[in-house]
């Protein structure tokens, strides 16, 4: 079932390439919490550890609540509800996800030939932590490389269960505090932003040059 | 008790008394007193290799973190005793904001960066490093206009992003220990002892994601640019304690994973990664610097340069650990000089842009002296101490018979100091004229002159009569990672 669940991980982030739409990723966001928060609690019912009742339940709070709505408080703020500044659909970065998802799953293939690992999970975390990458180098706005950090976090959750690791919990809790104390940064760098950036595109940040 | 006082619980009072208190003075003599302290006690636990925590705890002060810390105070108390002449420049009212935060946010970097020194446990040093990134935000923002903006995003992004790196680091280094230690051992002297057991493969992959991850704050190429125009925007009393103190931090955290991959098969690979580091850093430099029309653009290349200077030396190890470690500190020396002096400069001509910085020998005297002191000082002319610690470099190279990168690195030193020598020639000595709002002369001597006079003149008389207590401290320190100083 924590394959199913990873591997419906995975189709979130299929959903994020052929998007444009910033109440879209606000949406996999959601999905991609919940389904980390699934895993988790299969992953207590499986050793019985503690740390993941309490990851489950932070991630619930935290990444399917609290984050999403704050994004969405700064899209109102910003003005910027729907639209991304895309404006298109470019087939060419589903193909990019794709092949980053299939490279994803050979790789942990190949590690599990040398190392005891979780494959699927593994492939998923790794997808997870490239696909948000992907997200930040292929989209211009501001937010969206925002949204990519916080999809690369999401992978990151699940690359302890992929490993294999026992996790101490205050490395998951860690996560935690990265991430609130890293959107609330962020947000209040958006928000200075506005003032200085109006378009909120990356392509305004061109003016520290050599 | 004194020294935990000092270090820990100093730096936290004096962040809460500054931010309450409504007045700049006794911000700054709370934080100078703060800062004066910390040294105090960072020098002891150095000189007399004292330990305030338990032992055992998540807590201690080693020597290697007693080494950084004192770095860390020095270039902290030459910043506070530089800041009043600075902010006194930054009376107009839309810095009002930024003066009031400027103590506060000083004294908790102090914290931040104490903090990521004496912790011991890898999971809370993932922690106390967000906290350090934090800390200077606010001191990053101080102009608050659309470049220092862009310089604090860009920032933010590219180490948070590094962060992610380290995280992942930590986390296969726990993978790695899987079996052998558990997790109230998850410390360094713990893991440490256990390293023959780790798994090795598990152990690579954390290595290379630290040093991944860490190079965003080390500015280590090509995970640079971020440090790059942080520094470059940031106000020169910031520039200075990021390059003299912050960059050290970073360094010290890559140096935990090190001491973990040290006693193991893993230490070539680790090394040769290190090297790789340390030549990409010095050739992006040597090329940026040709290309800087900006000079604390050009400080912040040269500070990409020491630091893989400082990436090689750890490489090679033996003697050239040893270099590496005094070039740290020599380092932080020159760079406060170089970042106070631009910001009088800067002042002064209104302009960061080199073309525009003519005759400063003339415009400015005492600014351009030391100016010009300070670049002879960086690029490693003696008797300044950077010469010493690139000539053990140097030696640590010979002594392993690596002629072809030692031949690299002369080169690059060589093509450096051409660059950067045409920047800091032109700015002192260049004949056109000046506009028109610059007086000829009638520049004092201040108190930036002489704190700068100060950290040029101290590292000759530490490289060559190599105190004891100090030069002893430091070979212990490479004895530990197994070298021969």
């Amino acid at each position: 079932m924590i394959n199913a669940l990873t591997i419906l991980f995975c189709l979130t982030l299929i959903y994020l390439a052929v998007t444009t739409r910033l109440s879209a990723y606000v949406l996999v966001l959601v999905l991609q919490g919940v389904l980390v928060a699934g895993v988790h609690t299969l992953a207590f019912f499986h050793d019985l550890a503690w740390s993941h009742v309490a990851v489950a339940a932070g991630v619930l709070i935290v990444r399917t609540g609290l984050i999403p709505a704050y994004i969405v408080k700064i899209m109102r703020d910003l003005d910027m509800r729907h639209g991304d500044g895309t404006r298109r659909y470019h087939p060419g970065f589903l193909i990019e996800m794709a092949a980053v998802i299939v490279g994803a799953f050979v790789l942990s293939h190949q590690l599990s030939r040398f190392a005891p690992v979780n494959v699927i999970p593994l492939g998923a975390a790794i997808a997870g932590m490239a696909a948000g990458g992907l997200l930040i180098v292929r989209r211009r706005l501001l937010l969206a490389h925002v949204v990519g950090f916080l999809i690369i976090e999401n992978g990151l959750f699940l690359l302890g269960l992929g490993v294999r690791a026992e996790m101490p919990w205050t490395i998951e809790l860690a996560g935690f505090l990265d991430l609130f104390v890293l959107v609330f940064l962020m947000g209040i760098a958006i928000n200075q932003l506005k003032t200085h950036f109006p378009e909120g595109g990356s392509d305004e940040l061109t003016g520290l040059r050599e | 008790m004194p020294a935990i006082l000092a270090l820990l619980i100093l730096p936290l009072l004096a962040t809460a008394l500054a931010a309450w208190s409504r007045s700049e003075r006794l911000g700054h003599r709370v934080t100078l007193l703060g800062g004066i302290a910390h040294l105090a006690a960072s020098l002891y636990c150095l000189l007399a290799r004292h330990d305030p925590f338990p032992a055992g705890s998540w807590l201690a002060v080693d020597p290697l973190g007693a080494f950084f810390l004192v770095i860390l105070s020095h270039t902290f108390v030459l910043v506070v005793l530089y800041a009043p002449g600075f902010l006194r420049r930054m009376e107009a009212p839309e810095y009002a904001r930024s003066r009031r935060l400027f103590y506060p946010a000083l004294n908790f970097y102090l914290l931040a960066n104490t903090l990521v020194l004496i912790v011991q446990q890898f999971a809370l040093l993932w922690v106390v490093m967000e906290l350090t990134t934090f800390s200077l935000v606010p001191l990053m923002y101080f102009y608050r206009t659309k470049e220092s903006l862009e310089a604090v995003w860009k920032y933010l992004f590219l180490v948070s992003v590094g962060l992610v790196f380290l995280f992942v680091g930590i986390l296969f280094l726990g993978v790695s220990a899987h079996g052998v230690v558990d997790y109230a051992a998850f410390v360094v002297s713990r893991m440490t002892e256990a390293a023959p057991r780790l798994n090795p493969l598990w152990l690579k992959a954390s290595f290379i994601f630290a040093l991944v991850g860490l190079s965003a704050k080390i500015g280590l190429a090509p995970m640079h640019p971020g440090d790059i125009d942080a520094t470059s925007n940031a106000p020169s009393p910031i520039a200075a304690l990021m390059a003299g103190s912050l960059r050290g931090t970073a360094v010290l955290a890559l140096l935990r994973f090190y001491q973990v991959v040290a006693p193991t098969g893993v230490r070539p690979f680790a090394d040769r990664m290190l090297i790789i580091a340390g030549f990409l850093s010095m050739a992006v430099a040597a090329i940026y610097m040709w290309r800087s029309r900006n000079f604390k653009r050009m400080l912040a290349y040269s500070s990409v340069e020491h630091l893989g200077i400082i990436a090689l030396g750890i490489g090679i190890g033996g003697v050239a650990l040893f270099g590496a470690l005094l070039h740290l500190l020599f380092n932080s020396f020159g760079k406060i000089a170089l970042f106070f002096m631009a910001g009088n400069i800067h002042h002064r001509y209104g302009s960061c842009e080199i073309d525009r910085i003519t005759g400063l020998t003339r415009r400015l005297p005492w600014s351009g002296f030391v100016w010009g002191f300070a670049f002879f000082y960086i690029v490693g002319t003696p008797p300044f101490g950077i010469f010493f610690s690139e000539l053990y470099l140097l030696l640590g190279m010979i002594r392993g018979a690596d002629w072809l990168p030692l031949t690299l690195l002369l080169a690059l030193l060589m093509v450096i100091f051409i660059g950067m020598g045409r920047a800091a020639m032109r700015m002192l000595q260049s004949p056109d004229p000046a506009p028109q709002s610059i007086p000829a002369s009638g520049e004092r001597f201040e108190l930036s002159h002489a704190l700068s006079l100060y950290a040029l003149a101290i590292s000759a008389p530490l490289a060559i009569l190599q105190p004891a207590v100090l030069f002893d401290a430091l070979r212990g320190i490479v004895a530990s990672f197994g070298g021969n100083p």
